[in-house]
């Protein structure tokens, strides 16, 4: 409320006369913390690590950027910072393969994965930004189209769009090599096996589950039934019978238990 | 148009520009001795001629007057014992001719490893164990021959 009522002080004073200003411009610097930079060295050598840090067995270093302070940062400083991460990349990589070739070890490797965090970071929130304009100017996300086909096995893929200087129609050449249907009988016979194999595997994987439930429910019957309902969720644990079946039951005769 | 989606070129319209470029390079030491001004680089088989060119020209503001690649494939080796193959990464090499007046000399790590922090404590643990040694042997040659060394310490 306080800096409100300063700003609008300040618009008022400005249609008086810039000069009242004066003192407001000065006492800007001293809230704001000083800014450092160091120089840039524009050459070869940015390759290589500052070399007082080389005879370091453990460099100390911060965290990796996350989304949410690079959304508060404006599009030129994304800019700007993807391409010191990008240099810090480059650097990394090379004194990581410096050090493997003099076979030492390269301290702190961890920097090179969070520097890769960051830029991913980057690049998402710079994506999110593109999202948002146009939506808002075109009524589309502006993301690479695609759609779900299927290629000749009759198996589906994802298949990312991308522009063509020759019309597809008109391209018989990549044409014969971008089929995108199947027709023959063999490949509704591989299916139909290959549905009936996934079929299996489901069916085995859920009465694997449901004997393990029963052995468990059978040594221990007083489990915790919400636990086991977490660990096995396709299994109904209520409707399982503990009996033995006549086909496992073994030679000696156990009378059922009285209870 | 989103990051990493670019329109395909067509003549006359403007040129394409890269925002967010994600190619990375490392700077190696040459695998033969090459004159002063070449110096040898490992960077994405995707990258061209021209791309490394502008690279270097536009992030690291160096002079370039001529890049030659190739791709190289990456080594195939044994692991766990013949267990099965791993492949490391292709990667293509090249080498960049600077412009007249540039030279680049690729730092000696010796001249820096030897001081270094991680040397240093093995070279002190190594002597602090060969010290304990010493004075155990003597001590079993000496004042305490014929004691077993499990006597005292």
């Amino acid at each position: 409320m306080a800096l409100r009522r300063i700003f609008q002080l300040a618009s008022s004073l400005k249609e008086i006369g810039n000069h009242y200003l004066k003192p407001l411009q000065l006492a800007r610097p001293s809230l704001v913390a000083s800014i450092h930079t160091t120089s840039p060295k524009l050459d070869l050598s940015e390759f290589f690590e500052d070399k007082k840090n080389w005879t370091k067995d453990n460099i100390q270093v911060g965290r990796a950027y996350n989304q949410a302070e690079l959304r508060l940062k404006s599009n030129s400083d994304l800019h700007k910072l993807w391409f010191v991460l990008l240099k810090e990349q480059n650097m990394l990589l090379t004194m990581e393969h410096f050090y493997k070739q003099n076979h030492a070890l390269f301290p702190n490797p961890e920097r090179i994965d969070k520097v890769k965090i960051s830029m991913q970071n980057l690049e998402e929130v710079v994506r999110e930004r593109n999202r948002a304009y146009w939506q808002l100017e075109v009524g589309e996300s502006g993301e690479r189209p695609g759609e779900e086909r299927h290629n000749q096995i009759g198996l589906r893929f994802f298949y990312r769009k991308f522009e063509h200087n020759i019309p597809c129609e008109a391209h018989k050449k990549w044409a014969r090599h971008h089929t995108h249907q199947y027709r023959d009988k063999e490949v509704r016979r591989f299916l139909l096996l290959l549905n009936e194999k996934r079929w299996q595997e489901k069916r085995r994987a859920l009465n694997r589950n449901r004997r393990a439930v029963r052995t468990i429910l059978r040594r221990y019957p007083d489990v915790d039934r919400e636990a086991l309902a977490a660990k096995y969720p396709d299994v109904d644990a209520d409707h399982i019978s503990i009996q033995r079946s006549k086909e496992v039951r073994p030679h000696k005769y156990i009378p059922p238990e009285s209870s | 148009m989103s990051t990493r989606w670019y329109p395909v070129y067509q003549k006359g319209n403007p040129q394409l520009r890269v925002f967010l470029p994600n190619y990375w390079m490392k700077l190696v030491k040459p695998d033969d001795k090459q004159p002063p001004d070449v110096v040898q680089f490992q960077v994405p088989t995707g990258m061209s001629n021209h791309d490394i060119k502008n690279y270097l020209e536009k992030i690291y503001k160096v002079p370039v007057a001529e890049v030659r690649s190739a791709i190289v494939a990456g080594k195939c080796r044994p692991w766990r014992k013949n267990a099965y193959i791993i492949k490391e990464d292709d990667f293509r090499r090249a080498y960049v001719k600077l412009q007249r007046g540039t030279t680049f000399q690729f730092p000696d790590i010796d001249e820096v490893d030897s001081q270094s922090e991680a040397k240093r404590k093995l070279e002190a643990s190594s002597e602090e164990a060969a010290q304990n040694t010493t004075s155990f042997t003597n001590k079993q040659d000496g004042e305490r021959s014929g004691i077993p060394s499990w006597f005292s310490i």
